[in-house]
């Protein structure tokens, strides 16, 4: 007998049996060990010129160690912005991940719980991670409530980049004080018109690392203070916004509002004559062609200085494979793998007991002793610097009065860190 | 046989009954699962200082509303979308009217008009506000291009504070403006030939056509334009994270995208969702006064 019922509930059935497969498919996907081979994912943010060597540093793991394979994956920086911190505080994601280049962020992964406290695996000598042979300003940066977060997946200093040819051309010779960059600034800049056809200096002022800062401790000015309280409206500091707000405002010697990506473009493009950037952009400039100068950053009346930045390499804190992640770290951070990197990728060691050999090298690990971290080991940096900093040198490079708006910048800085002047 | 015995109209009842809840079991539970349970579980974390991960959530009441009303980047936001949707809504409404107008009679070249002025719709927000960001680019963009070769110097579109949010909204009504055509075209097809040809006996002008008689007839239709449009707008969130991130200085920050900053950057999803909360309820509101004056324009 054929009841009528039966169309529906199949319907129904196959309906239900299609959803829980949809439902299914999301949590599929093993990442556990086949043959005895513990597969491990990783996820960076290395798309630019400097990717090759962050590769081969992984194959030679993967080489060396026959037990562990790790499969980088290499995305956008902004894309492992939009995915890491939903994955690793629900339990998923990758095994190992570098969150962001700026450290700032540990603190949120931390406040989720995302994180794989590192501190049993540190020790001295190989196959330990060697936390006191690193740079202190990085350790600070990586340390939470005492305890260790990440190990640093690489170390740069920020130096000046210069178009030779132009230059030259303008008989500009290469700055050696904070005020031989003005001036340089000004005399690279060229108009027509009212038209800008090259500009001095290429400045981003956000979605970047940031350059800003460097500018106001070149002057002895800073930020905020180790207590969290804000600086930045003392006079050094001001002096310093003001210089630099009249170049970009009045003399246009940078475009205004540009991200690090556009900095970038303006200067491989050749419509600017200089830039401060890491060792990450060599690469990219010279394969555009520009017969690239390099130079220490400037030294103004703070003495000499630069900004460091270190890209933290994280453990996902419901990684199933703990050990070997921890053999990971130990090994990135060992002093072979750190000899080679170097020399690959023209970044500095992470650990104070390597010397490089690579030439291209010197200029940043140079500024090494001298460097320092953008708003380091405050919990709020992020905050700090999406809500106060970003629209502070928006607002100045657009022509608002420096002393009242660095005024306001810092009442909003104390208010976030809770700092009572 | 004994089977013969089951009274029929039992089996008729049940039938009716099961098949009606199976027919719709599955939307129930698409619906119930993905929308339902998802809107009162954010109603529930609007309440609580939420963030992901955390192993206890504190309850806070309304105080994620409180904080709201005293937020001034929230306020910002508010006042962006505010104005990006008037402006918006109205550029796509009138606009669409004007070209509905303009391309009512079907030539082989009004149906090309017709297929260009509609093709933004099809493309995606994303895609949209990524190939304009390009074309805007103050450095290699086509547009300042050809403005510098008239003698123009272009400005930078995304990053001045003065022109950010005009441009966004240019290109939200570049990309609306074909949908409500397409509807008031098809809407304009339906005015009763008759009428008009009365209206014209009448004496009427076209301008007096259009008031008296094209207008009243396709109102549904614009009613139904104007309310996608606005409630679109309020939620605006893909163009302005592509083209500007909210930048320069927040001028483009809609509420979406404030929301998202909160939500899914600092991961403050107790007071995100009581923005999200508030959203729902402005849209909730202007719809209803939109369908409301609609419906006392019908009694008149």
């Amino acid at each position: 007998m054929r009841s009528p019922l039966r169309a529906p509930w199949k319907i129904a059935a196959v309906l239900t049996a299609g959803l829980l497969a949809v439902a299914g498919c999301g949590s599929g996907g093993d990442d556990g060990s086949a043959d005895g081979v513990v597969q491990l994912s990783l996820w960076t943010g290395f798309t630019g010129p400097d990717r090759p060597a962050y590769e081969s540093l992984v194959k030679q793991f993967n080489d060396t160690h026959p037990k562990i394979k790790v499969t980088m994956d290499v995305q956008p920086w902004d894309a492992i912005g939009q995915k890491l911190p939903g994955a690793w505080a629900t339990g998923q994601g990758p095994d190992l991940a570098t969150p962001n280049f700026d450290p700032g962020v540990l603190f949120t992964y931390a406040k989720t719980n995302s994180l794989l406290p590192l501190d049993e695996a540190a020790g001295d000598g190989d196959g330990k991670l060697n936390a006191s042979l690193f740079p202190k300003a990085v350790t600070t940066a990586f340390t939470i409530d005492g305890k260790l977060y990440a190990a640093p997946a690489n170390m740069a200093t920020l130096v000046l980049y210069y178009n030779k040819a132009m230059l030259t051309e303008a008989g500009v010779s290469e700055p050696k004080t904070g005020d031989d960059l003005v001036a340089a600034a000004k005399k690279l800049t060229k108009m027509n018109g009212g038209k800008v056809t090259q500009y001095g200096i290429s400045l981003a002022d956000h979605a970047t690392i940031q350059m800003w800062p460097i500018l106001q401790w070149m002057n002895g000015g800073d930020i905020v203070d180790a207590k969290g309280c804000a600086t930045v409206a003392e006079p050094a500091s001001v002096q310093a916004l003001q210089t630099w707000a009249d170049l970009v405002a009045k003399d246009k010697v940078s475009p205004v509002g540009q991200t690090g990506a556009d900095a970038d473009t303006l200067f491989s493009a050749k419509k600017a004559a200089m830039e401060i950037n890491g060792p990450w952009a060599a690469a990219g400039f010279k394969s555009a062609g520009i017969d690239l100068g390099i130079a220490a950053v400037p030294v103004g009346a703070g003495g000499p200085v630069t900004l460091a930045s270190t890209v933290p390499l994280a453990i996902g804190k419901s990684t199933k494979h703990k050990a070997q992640a921890l053999e990971f770290l130990a090994w990135w951070t060992g002093k072979t793998a750190q000899a080679a990197f170097s020399d690959a990728s023209g970044f500095p060691p992470v650990r104070t007991d390597v010397t490089p050999t690579n030439p291209i090298v010197a200029p940043f690990a140079a500024q090494l002793p001298t460097a320092r971290l953008y708003l380091p080991g405050l919990p709020t940096s992020a905050k700090i610097d999406t809500d106060v900093y970003v629209p502070l040198i928006g607002k100045i490079t657009r022509g608002e009065p420096v002393g009242p708006a660095a005024q306001s910048a810092a009442e909003a800085i104390n208010k976030i860190t809770g700092c009572k002047p | 046989m004994t089977t013969a015995t089951i009274p029929p109209a039992t089996t008729r009842r049940r039938q009716r009954f099961n098949s009606a809840y199976l027919y719709v079991a599955p939307s129930l539970l698409l619906i119930g699962v993905f929308i339902a349970e998802p809107i009162l579980r954010s109603g529930w974390m609007s309440l609580h200082d939420w963030t992901v991960g955390e192993d206890t959530h504190a309850w806070v009441g309304l105080g994620n509303y409180t904080e709201l009303f005293g937020d001034e980047r929230f306020r910002n936001a508010l006042g962006v979308t505010g104005l990006y949707t008037v402006v918006v809504t109205a550029g796509q409404v009138l606009g669409g009217l004007a070209l509905a107008l303009w391309l009512r009679r079907t030539t082989w070249l009004t149906a090309l008009l017709r297929s260009a002025f509609f093709f933004p719709t099809v493309a995606s927000f994303a895609v949209v506000g990524v190939v304009w960001k390009f074309l805007l680019d103050p450095q290699v963009g086509l547009i300042n291009g050809w403005l510098g070769e008239v003698g123009v110097t272009g400005p930078s579109w995304l990053a001045d504070t003065g022109l950010a949010l005009p441009t966004v909204m240019a290109v939200g009504i570049w990309k609306g403006v074909g949908f409500s055509m397409i509807v008031l075209l098809a809407a304009l097809q339906g005015v009763p030939v008759p009428l008009m040809e009365a209206a014209t006996l009448d004496g009427a002008n076209r301008w007096q056509r259009l008031r008296a008689v094209t207008l009243p007839e396709i109102r549904p239709a614009l009613l139904f334009t104007t309310v996608i449009s606005t409630v679109t707008s309020l939620q605006l969130f893909d163009l302005v994270y592509v083209m500007t991130g909210g930048g320069p200085l927040f001028h483009t920050e809609s509420i979406v995208t404030y929301l998202y900053q909160r939500g899914f950057v600092e991961f403050r999803l107790g007071y995100a969702s009581a923005i999200a909360w508030v959203l729902f309820l402005l849209i909730l509101a202007v719809s209803l006064i939109q369908l409301r004056i609609a419906r006392s324009d019908d009694d008149q």
